[in-house]
């Protein structure tokens, strides 16, 4: 009676999977009239986080467009999956997804699937590309001819920081704390650099394992360069809170800061006191921002009346981008081709994104290096602007 | 009910395929591989590939895990060897797509026999600790040895050329990829029917009375030792050349993991186990992904908010799996022969 049960189940998992696949490609359908936006995010896995939120913010953008009447006469469509932040999962999503429809915009979840499916992209010559990654590498038109970013790359973010604390204090002492990853390793040497031609003073340079729990070595390095800000990459949360509780029982005068992905409101929210006076360059406004110049915020809070991290802003941002490049071109009355939108994008000069960056941007190349220093106000819950926007000059 | 299967000869009993209905089926599916590309679109071409890539790592740690009873978990840095080696000597020497494959698996088999040392002294979770050390040590090389590495960034890797033809899409790939892994199969399942094969069998059912059978255990423990990374190596190679990229961050260490699943979830010990095992954990969370995408009309917003779902019945999956079949994967298929065999009697 077992065996028969065990049968019965194993044979009707086997016939519900086959009976979904058969299904789903009759539903796999293609209009004329549609512009698709392909997204290899992760929804599940370490940065799920992220990528959920990504989503919501590619969906919204989807969303308020078609409402507007569409890009030049066609409706935007997502279509995405899931890809657990691995690499050769966001490839398989890249291959099913452009097999079922046809995609000239895609957004991809890391920098090792930008790396990977580059030269798939350069080969096809259909399809745009941008996604969450921020590597400097990817800054690279005639490497990476047919993707960009939706913010400045790495070591322009540090820039960002360096020209803020060269304004604060001449001939700074900084450390850089970095994470022992690809993400973690990417800015810093070029940062160095920078840094001494700018007259600041690099005192030390720290890296972490990526899942370092306890800093406690670390600390006492830090303690021992005494630096008057602390610049860390590579990191989401952990260890940073640890970071902070330690150096404030030592009573160290730095101050700390951090890139993009490490400021997210409601995960400082979370780490409460220590969490207090943390800084970070953040391309985007946040959630919260009710500045007047700042239409597509009132929008967003209306659509979605809870907080949205800042992988929101930037799946939106990067879909109003894209958009905008497939717009230009078809209104050109060109071919939707890898070439042409990329051109188009270049072409965006003083562009006004809504308010959700605080600046009118341009795009020469492969990425809008502008972005703001915020600072973390314990009391008020919130990342609170610490400077105006800079943009970088090249 | 089949009949008259007698062997009468030690030849006939030892044989691959020793009935008619065996050799038809594998003449089937030798044609479905053929012909397999002219039918299925890039994405399913895409995950045959992966598969196949898989298949060839996990009969690789079977050999090691399932036949000579070593656990490992230093194969996803076996594989990372052999995709660094294709990577520079593609990239530096310019030698042929089978020579660096090939080469690949040699390098890998070289480090695999330095990892493997340890073995003689330790066995089990022990040995799974020192091969996890191993990888951790390989992976601080692939970071720091930039000239060869280049480290954090990585390697890019050109498209694989044979006979002057570029394979650079899975399309083209599929025609060396399976065939490699076929052979490489076929390659593990022959090992089985020599001295070297009984010998990594007697080591892993009790090693104290295989060397008193007189099997020297270091030599035995270190050939399968070199035998499973270079099979890592091979499939290593062929992951470079079907990705062209290959960073430190390649290879993670769940990526091991995913393998000593493969096995397992497969069926330990038998050449049919890690194809499935491989096949099953390459395949599932895509299949699941057509459940969710079919969900899509009647559940709103289905991508999102079940992805998470997906990966907890693929997680419960394997849970089923392995307790309604601890034998893994190929017992199914080996009760479905024999059901075919003593059909109309009950099994």
């Amino acid at each position: 009676m077992t065996d028969l049960n065990r049968r019965h189940i194993l044979g009707l998992a086997a016939t519900a999977g086959l009976a979904s696949t058969f299904l789903s490609t009759l539903s796999a359908f293609a209009d004329e009239k549609e512009l698709v936006i392909g997204g290899s995010i992760p929804l599940t896995g370490v940065f799920a986080f992220a990528g959920v939120a990504i989503e919501a913010g590619i969906s919204d953008f989807v969303k308020i467009a078609n409402e507007a009447g569409g890009v030049a006469g066609r409706k935007l469509r997502l279509a995405y999956e899931d890809t657990a932040y691995k690499v050769d999962q966001s490839v398989a999503v890249f291959n099913k997804l452009t097999t079922q429809n046809d995609i000239h915009l895609y957004y991809g979840d890391s920098t090792g699937f930008a790396k990977t499916i580059n030269e798939e992209l350069n080969r096809r010559g259909s399809i745009l590309m941008a996604g969450a990654s921020f590597g400097s590498e990817l800054n690279n038109p005639e490497k990476y001819p047919f993707q960009f970013m939706a913010g400045p790359d790495y070591v322009e973010m540090i820039a960002i920081l360096l020209e803020y604390i060269a304004k604060q204090q001449k001939g700074a002492k900084i450390v850089f704390v970095n994470s022992d990853t690809e993400f973690g390793r990417d800015p810093i040497e070029a940062s160095v650099k920078r840094a001494k031609e700018m007259g600041l003073d690099v005192v030390g340079q720290i890296v972490t394992p990526p899942t370092a729990v306890d800093v406690s070595t670390e600390i006492l390095k830090l303690r021992r360069a005494n630096p008057d800000f602390t610049i860390f990459h590579g990191y989401v949360l952990a260890p940073l809170p640890e970071f902070l509780s330690q150096a404030k029982q030592l009573g160290l005068k730095s101050r700390f800061m951090g890139t993009f992905w490490s400021m997210d409101n409601s995960l400082w929210a979370n780490v409460g006191a220590p969490a207090d006076g943390y800084m970070g360059v953040m391309p985007y406004r946040y959630y919260y921002d009710t500045a007047p110049d700042a239409p597509i915020l009132e929008k967003i809070r209306k659509l979605r009346p809870t907080y949205q991290a800042t992988g929101y802003m930037q799946g939106f941002l990067t879909a109003m981008l894209m958009t905008e490049a497939a717009k230009r071109t078809l209104e050109a009355g060109k071919a939707l081709d890898a070439k042409n939108l990329k051109a188009s994008l270049n072409t965006i000069k003083d562009f006004d994104t809504g308010g959700i960056i605080g600046v009118p941007i341009s795009i020469p190349g492969n990425s809008v290096p502008v972005g703001r220093i915020y600072s973390y106000s314990a009391a008020e819950k919130q990342m609170k602007p610490a400077s105006d926007w800079i943009s970088l000059k090249k | 009910m089949r009949i008259a299967t007698a062997k009468e000869t030690y030849v006939a009993d030892e044989g691959l395929l020793t009935t008619n209905t065996q050799r038809a089926w594998m003449i089937i599916l030798a044609l479905v591989l053929v012909l397999a590309p002219f039918v299925l679109n890039a994405y399913w071409l895409y995950l045959a590939c992966l598969v196949a890539i898989n298949v060839a790592s996990a009969t690789g740690l079977n050999i090691l895990t399932g036949y000579t009873g070593l656990v490992s978990l230093g194969q996803a840095a076996f594989m990372a060897v052999g995709a660094y080696a294709v990577a520079f000597l593609d990239g530096h020497l310019g030698t042929p797509f089978l020579l660096n494959i090939f080469a690949a698996g040699l390098v890998a088999a070289a480090v695999g026999v330095l990892v493997g040392v340890p073995s003689l002294r330790v066995k089990g979770l022990y040995l799974a600790i020192a091969t996890i050390a191993a990888s951790f040590i390989l992976h601080f090389v692939f970071t720091h040895w930039v000239s060869v590495t280049g480290g954090m960034s990585g390697v890019n890797v050109a498209p694989a050329r044979l006979f002057g033809i570029e394979l650079a899409s899975p399309f083209a790939l599929y025609f060396v990829i399976v065939p490699i892994t076929a052979v490489m199969v076929l390659g593990a399942a022959n090992l089985f029917r020599t001295r070297i094969g009984r010998a990594f069998i007697a080591i892993r059912d009790r090693d104290i009375s295989a060397e008193v059978l007189g099997i020297p255990l270091l030599q035995y423990k270190l050939m399968s030792f070199a035998l499973s990374s270079f099979y890592a190596g091979v499939a290593g190679g062929m992951w470079a050349y079907f990705f062209r990229v290959v960073t430190p961050e390649s290879f993670p260490f769940a990526t091991s993991i995913f393998f000593l699943a493969a096995v397992i979830v497969g069926g330990l010990g038998t050449i049919l186990g890690p194809i499935l095992g491989a096949a099953f954990m390459t395949l599932v969370p895509e299949l699941l992904k057509y459940v969710v995408e079919w969900l899509g009309p009647v559940f709103p917003n289905a991508g999102a908010a079940l992805s998470p779902v997906r990966t907890i019945v693929f997680g419960a999956l394997i849970v089923f799996f392995l307790v309604f079949e601890p034998q893994g994967l190929a017992e199914i298929v080996r009760r479905i022969r024999r059901f075919f065999h003593l059909w109309p009697f009950k099994t």
